[in-house]
């Protein structure tokens, strides 16, 4: 368990000289703290900004009842109680860290780093600013941005091939959505439900959650899954809570106006933009009303984090 | 080895299974933390005599009945060899708990056992000291401490005495009379107690049954909550404190018993920080240290003798807390030994499984080692310390916040420190601190990354090629403020201009 450089140096024999001051001491700089000062009292007096840093060195001096040597004293008097020789099986061992994802309104708690990674690449790795709609790849969410929040896309898609194929590295393009499903039906042998063709349609039914920093993320759960990998049937029925609330029914250009600035932050649904606001934001309203927030669209998006703060 | 095979509580009297004590145990340690958070820890010792093992133990209810017989016989009988008869079958009889109530109840039976205490015959003040010493360890309220006072001043005048155990049994007996009782310790402090105490490990100071108990009298007599009023300085002017020191060292033979002893004692009137200047006068900070880094080398070979938790435990927090007495640059003469900081890893690194706590301590001693002491900090980082100090950041419970304190301390003195400190691994191991559920954790990772990152640019470009971007992105939709502003400070202002190169760069 010990590194052997610590044993050995705990080890020498009296003859070397272990004393502090055989050491050589490395040059004090100035203070990296020092640094941080300076870079904030310079923004300090421009933008009056608080110092966030507030780390010190100090010593630490512990009363006797002090709650940190709890456990010390626990031992000294099981001994003295004659209650410590028959210990050694159940005492304490050290915890483990949790780790946490810091997405403020998920903050689900995983046992190793692992699992907290796996988390956060698949539900917020990729996520459109737009709509939250989290997506497994860079590929598939600039496709998604291209096609449901790009403005000249729709234009440009009447004139030529715009859809492309969602697999990376096929490189082909098509005129309408149907032709590249088709495609890849056909030529890649992808499932007709494909999530990840398909779950871009039922974004519109979501409202845009309130204030992603505060509130919450609002961030779209969706399942990650590997491109290419093949279908898993029991994902079915999870599909079959769309029709209901089939995103067909809504046309893509509702959408489209709702999202006409570029740069729009997420927080930025209620204002009003263009002429076909208002309907957009009624559908939207109206979707928010019907569907509770707990029900989650999209196949599979119930390995979303319905559950906050669950431990998996 | 153990002493426990003499000094004991009454649970292990009887003879139970292995199962039913650890049973025990939890149920009692759990009922020792409730104890201890309500200030009312304490702890009594028992001496058991060679005699009582072979006889079988008396029913209580006829217990009861005997005691007042016996007393009475030994009221009544004139005959020395008859009395001494009669007050060991009355100790006897008070080893069932039930026989203390009745015999306390009985009108001058504590002035009968005075008597045979302070009279002139060996064996009666031997049996009578015993039967006091059953008395003291009762578990009853109504068998007062306080009930008992007639016989500290003899218990007090036999600590000068010669016999080691007859002086042994008035140790205990006077240790177990102390805790549950202010008006029995203040007595004591005015019949002079601390200086019989001093001359009695002064006699006996190569008997170390007598040195432990000696040592475990004052631990409770310091211990005490009130005790930094009159007892401490007493016991600091007593001239105690060179012997307790001399008896720190584990004797190979008699075991750790007495060394643990002095060492509580020690800790206790350490944290009292009454005097602490004095102690590191007469040599308890280089005492401790050096002891340190003997168990430290003890610990390293592999031979972690069974309970040496124990005496590491307060020898830890005599030092943690003695660090404070004084600049630590005046302090320097008595930490010469480099080693000090490899033990204080070892200990936190070989107990981190069995004992938590004591790993915590062991870092809270590099906190107040490195707090402000560039030799120590650099020390660290010349010894190739920190990766052993990395190896604890997965672990909570204050652990591993301890271990941060402890890196920020030496990031805090400069550059050249930060750029050791990144040859260690910590940057990488930030990224994993930074992704954890505590955000105490969060917090004190983000004060030491920006310590590192602030410090030199290069550094910030290597926490960026650990991927520490997307880390830092994410913490700015934590849900605590103070969080995401020092999240956002660091990637605004230290890690702004390459963060620009590596999004262009990414497709």
């Amino acid at each position: 368990m010990l590194q052997p450089e610590l044993i050995q140096l705990l080890t020498v024999n009296d003859l070397v000289d272990t004393s502090i001051d055989t050491i050589p001491k490395l040059p004090v700089g100035f203070s990296p703290k020092g640094s941080l000062f300076c870079s904030f009292t310079s923004h300090n007096t421009e933008e009056g900004e608080k110092i966030p840093f507030t780390f010190t060195p100090h010593q630490i001096l512990l009363h006797k009842d002090h709650e940190f040597f709890e456990d010390g004293d626990i031992q000294r008097h099981l001994y003295l109680q004659n209650l410590s020789t028959y210990s050694a099986d159940d005492l304490p061992n050290a915890r483990p860290c949790e780790f946490r994802c810091h997405i403020s309104g998920c903050s689900q708690v995983f046992n190793c780093v692992e699992g907290y990674e796996h988390h956060y690449n698949t539900l917020h790795r990729h996520v459109c600013s737009s709509c939250q709609k989290s997506l497994p790849s860079t590929r598939l969410l600039d496709i998604h941005i291209q096609e449901w929040h790009d403005s000249l896309f729709s234009i440009l898609a009447e004139r030529q091939d715009m859809y492309q194929c969602l697999l990376e590295g096929c490189g082909l393009k098509f005129r309408t959505r149907e032709q590249r499903k088709d495609h890849m039906i056909n030529i890649h042998k992808y499932p007709s439900d494909f999530r990840f063709d398909k779950a871009m349609r039922t974004k519109k039914n979501k409202t845009a959650r309130k204030n992603l920093l505060q509130k919450g993320t609002g961030m779209e759960e969706s399942i990650s899954k590997p491109e290419g990998s093949s279908y898993r049937p029991e994902e079915e029925e999870s599909m079959e809570l769309q029709p209901a609330l089939d995103p067909a029914a809504y046309p893509a250009d509702a959408v489209e106006m709702s999202t006409e600035i570029p740069s729009a932050p997420p927080l930025s649904v209620p204002i009003p933009l263009t002429t076909n606001q208002p309907r957009s934001q009624h559908n939207r309203g109206m979707q928010s009303h019907r569907v509770p927030r707990t029900v989650c669209f999209g196949q599979g998006s119930v390995q979303g984090f319905r559950g906050r703060g669950r431990r998996i | 080895m153990w002493r426990l095979n003499v000094v004991r509580h009454k649970a292990g009297r009887q003879g139970i299974s292995l199962e039913e004590l650890k049973f025990k145990k939890r149920a009692h340690e759990k009922e020792l933390r409730q104890a201890r958070r309500d200030s009312q820890l304490v702890s009594k010792r028992l001496l058991v005599n060679e005699d009582e093992d072979e006889e079988g133990g008396t029913m209580d209810t006829m217990a009861s009945d005997q005691v007042l017989e016996y007393l009475q016989m030994i009221t009544i009988d004139r005959d020395v060899v008859n009395k001494e008869a009669h007050l060991r079958a009355l100790r006897k009889a008070l080893r069932s708990p039930s026989a203390h109530l009745t015999f306390i109840k009985q009108q001058g039976s504590i002035s009968v056992l005075v008597t045979n205490l302070s009279g002139p015959h060996p064996q009666c003040r031997l049996e009578a000291a015993r039967c006091f010493h059953e008395l003291s360890h009762s578990p009853h309220r109504e068998v007062d401490p306080w009930r008992l006072r007639q016989a500290t001043p003899y218990l007090i005048t036999y600590l000068s005495g010669q016999s080691p155990k007859f002086t042994e049994l008035c140790l205990y007996t006077l240790a177990n009379m102390c805790p549950d009782s202010e008006n029995v310790r203040e007595l004591l402090l005015v019949q002079g107690v601390v200086p019989a105490l001093t001359s009695c490990i002064q006699i006996h100071r190569y008997n170390l049954a007598v040195v432990e108990a000696v040592a475990f009298t004052f631990s409770q007599l310091v211990s005490a909550n009130s005790a930094s009023g009159e007892m401490i300085p007493a016991v600091l002017a007593s001239g105690l404190i060179p012997h307790l020191l001399s008896a720190l060292t584990p004797d190979p033979q008699f075991g750790l018993g007495p060394a643990i002893e002095c060492a509580w004692c020690l800790h206790y009137l350490c944290c009292s920080n009454v005097d602490n200047g004095t102690l590191v006068a007469q040599g308890a900070l280089l005492q401790c240290t050096s002891l340190l880094v003997t168990l430290g080398g003890a610990v390293a070979k592999g031979s972690v003798m069974e309970g040496l938790e124990l005496l590491i435990w307060p020898l830890l927090r005599c030092v943690g807390n003695l660090l404070l007495s004084g600049p630590l640059g005046a302090l320097q003469p008595h930490l010469k030994d480099s080693r000090l900081l490899a033990a204080l890893i070892a200990f936190a690194q070989v107990f981190l499984r069995t004992h938590p706590a004591l790993a915590r301590e062991s870092i809270w001693v590099l906190n107040n080692l490195t707090a402000d002491s560039s030799v120590f900090s650099s020390a660290m980082l010349y010894l190739n310390l920190v990766p052993g100090l990395i190896q604890l950041l997965p672990f909570s419970e204050g652990i591993n916040t301890m271990v941060l304190r402890v890196l920020g301390n030496i990031a805090h003195h400069g550059r050249e420190y930060c750029v050791h400190l990144a040859q260690a691994g910590l940057l990488s191991a930030l990224c994993a601190t930074l992704k954890m559920a505590d955000s105490e954790v969060v917090t004190f990772s983000l004060e030491v990354l920006g310590q590192l990152v602030a410090s030199d640019t290069q550094l910030a470009d290597e926490f960026i090629k650990q991927s520490g971007l997307p880390l830092l992105e994410a913490i700015q939709f934590n849900s605590q403020e103070t969080i995401r502003i020092r999240a956002t400070h660091l990637l605004e202002h230290h890690l702004t201009p390459l963060c620009l190169v590596d999004t262009s760069e990414s497709p």
